[in-house]
């Protein structure tokens, strides 16, 4: 320890160090925490078409249209291990050739700081609800559920669904919209 | 904040920048003729104080951060500590030198060449 630079290389040392034990420590303490919030979707038309999916081997595929309203307050997930949340709705449903279908309809990016509480009225879907063949068709039950990611400064990133989902059943026959 | 889009590069990027820092003073022969020497006490005092005073601002950060709920301003409290520790112990003040080493004299030429010699056959014989 008798130069500088062998002084300035241990002191340096010694704050990495301790940075390390207090990244480890905020980790520490938002580890355990619940993050999942009630969440309220509502569905206020449907509407149903068959169209020519060129992305898949068959003739003719379903091809859904929603139009939703999504209210939450995400507010207490945000805490100091929270850069961001990635938020998603998805609709899940089961039929004939496939016993279990999820697809992702819409997406957001929600960084800390801002919208907090989200209150989303008549939003269309962003992604294209094809479906695998035509299940969609008089389907009894497509259930629309709102997840997100949690992306942290340090540690691991936890997938939550939110507590709160909506049940519609879709038209009997193509071109026709349903209004709930 | 600064720090909320990976703090771990923010740090890399300091260490490299500490890095040639270093890799310059040495090539410059200017710093050379600084003295920069403590006695061993003061080393001592000089590592207990920069140790001291950054555990000191981690928990001072530490606590202040979980309050305001922003991990970014646990990192600035740490810099700074690591700031004024640089300042308090890195060049040598005079409170590191209160213990100076106590040499012997140095003994007159005359007497060190003739004590050479014999030296000089000692090793000899032992090479072989």
């Amino acid at each position: 320890m008798n130069t500088v630079l062998s002084r300035a290389n241990s002191l340096f040392a010694f704050s990495l160090s301790v940075m390390a034990a207090l990244t480890f420590g905020c980790f520490i303490t938002t580890a355990f925490k619940d993050r999942r919030v009630p969440v309220d979707i509502h569905v206020s038309r449907v509407m149903l078409k068959n169209v020519d999916d060129f992305t898949g081997p068959r003739e003719r595929s379903d091809l859904g249209f929603i139009t939703f309203d999504l209210s939450a307050d995400i507010k207490p997930i945000f805490d100091w291990n929270v850069k961001q949340l990635f938020l998603y709705l998805s609709a899940e449903y089961a039929t004939k050739s496939n016993a279990l279908n999820q697809v992702v309809l819409w997406d957001k990016i929600v960084l800390r700081g801002e919208g907090t509480k989200l209150n989303l009225r008549d939003m269309k879907s962003k992604y294209f609800f094809f479906d695998d063949g035509n299940g969609l068709r008089a389907n009894k039950n497509i259930t629309l559920t709102l997840s997100w990611n949690v992306v942290p400064n340090a540690g691991i990133l936890p997938l939550v669904m939110g507590s709160g989902h909506m049940s519609v059943p879709f038209p009997e026959s193509y071109e026709t919209t349903k209004s709930y | 904040m600064l720090f909320e889009t990976g703090s771990l590069t923010r740090q890399i990027e300091y260490f490299f920048f500490f890095h040639l820092i270093i890799q310059h003073s040495k090539m410059l022969s200017i710093f050379n003729s600084i003295p920069t020497h403590m006695d061993y006490k003061g080393q001592k005092l000089a590592e207990q104080i920069f140790q001291g005073i950054i555990l000191v601002s981690a928990v001072i950060g530490f606590v202040y951060g979980l309050i305001i709920e922003q991990f970014g301003w646990t990192v600035y409290i740490v810099l700074g500590g690591f700031a004024v520790s640089c300042l308090l112990t890195l060049p040598p003040w005079p409170m590191y030198r209160q213990n100076p080493l106590s040499w012997q004299p140095a003994l007159p030429e005359t007497t060190g060449e003739t004590q050479h010699k014999p030296q000089e056959n000692l090793k000899k014989k032992k090479h072989k």
